[in-house]
């Protein structure tokens, strides 16, 4: 049961910050050319990541042995988590400027002008791609997250979930979910996910961990501390 | 094909950022499955924390990249 709701845990969160990348763009999109073609992309993109879900999440679950499969997962989720933990250790120093869905939305709008007079499939077309990439690392986290722990339908609830709240809150508030703590979402998942593909990893090379799945706990906890020495180290005066 | 393109390189992109600390990742996760096979538990301590130094070297060392002045840098 805790299993199953870490899983659930670790692929909402990281679903919600991809979501929310996804939201600003269709956003952007939708409120400068209308709604229909931006709304037909998005549901095309959503579709089709739906079926890269089950066909390589069924694919993999049932063709790779259990280890290899805990191995190949777990270096992979291991470079994802530890390539969004760089980024917000960076970040959080003040070394790269933070993530800011009202920049994103402007320049979208600001691209979308320079392309009016052009014909109305240009919405279907920037919706389909920003959802469908955003949606790419959706789509890693549920497969890496679901399908090595045994929690196919958690990971996929989790994912779901995320991408219903955060389109409920976009249609509600019409404007980018600015105040979404993406910087900090951002750096909580990518703990998670390193500790999670550092677990994995290993068990894919035949060690048990003590205490079993408690184990990622004492993971994320080294993690925390190592990126918190890095931003010690490294930290700035922040960028605007 | 730009479409194809960029979704390519974005899949790549979800591993990969500096391509440098990707193989050190490798390599200390190809040393840890052979050390792990013989010295079991004491080998993933030491796993765990190469991975927590080199997050820790590697953002330093971006840190430091980032901070060399550029030529066209303003005095002001």
């Amino acid at each position: 049961m805790g299993q199953q709701l870490f899983i659930f845990g670790a692929a909402f969160l990281g679903s919600a910050v991809e979501s929310t990348e996804a939201l600003t763009i269709v956003l952007a999109v939708g409120l400068t050319r209308g709604w229909r073609e931006p709304l037909l992309g998005t549901l095309v993109a959503i579709v089709s990541l739906g079926v890269l879900v089950i066909l390589f999440g069924q694919l993999i679950v049932t063709t790779v042995p259990e280890s290899a499969l805990k191995l190949l997962v777990g270096t992979l989720l291991l470079l994802f988590g530890l390539r969004w933990l760089h980024k917000a250790v960076l970040r959080s120093a003040g070394v790269v400027a933070m993530h800011d869905e009202d920049r994103a939305y402007q320049q979208t709008v600001n691209q979308l002008g320079e392309t009016v007079a052009r014909r109305d499939w240009v919405g279907f077309v920037l919706a389909l791609k920003g959802v469908f990439l955003e949606g790419l690392e959706v789509v890693f986290i549920v497969i890496a997250v679901g399908g090595t722990g045994h929690g196919f339908p958690a990971a996929i609830a989790g994912g779901l979930v995320a991408a219903a709240v955060v389109g409920a809150t976009g249609l509600v508030v019409r404007k980018p979910l600015a105040r979404v703590p993406e910087n900090t979402l951002k750096y909580a998942v990518g703990i998670l996910l390193t500790s999670l593909g550092t677990f994995w990893a290993a068990e894919g090379m035949g060690a048990s961990w003590p205490l079993d799945f408690i184990s990622i706990l004492g993971l994320a906890a080294v993690f925390f501390i190592a990126s918190r020495l890095a931003v010690t180290l490294i930290r700035r005066p922040a960028i605007a | 094909m730009s479409f194809l393109r960029g979704a390519a390189a974005r899949v790549i992109g979800l591993f990969v950022g500096d391509w440098l600390q990707s193989a050190v990742v490798v390599v200390i996760i190809a040393v840890g499955w052979f050390a792990v096979s013989r010295l079991g538990a004491p080998a993933l301590v030491v796993l765990v924390l190469l991975l927590a130094g080199q997050l820790v070297w590697f953002a330093r060392a971006e840190a430091m990249r980032s901070a060399t002045p550029s030529p066209r840098q303003s005095p002001s």
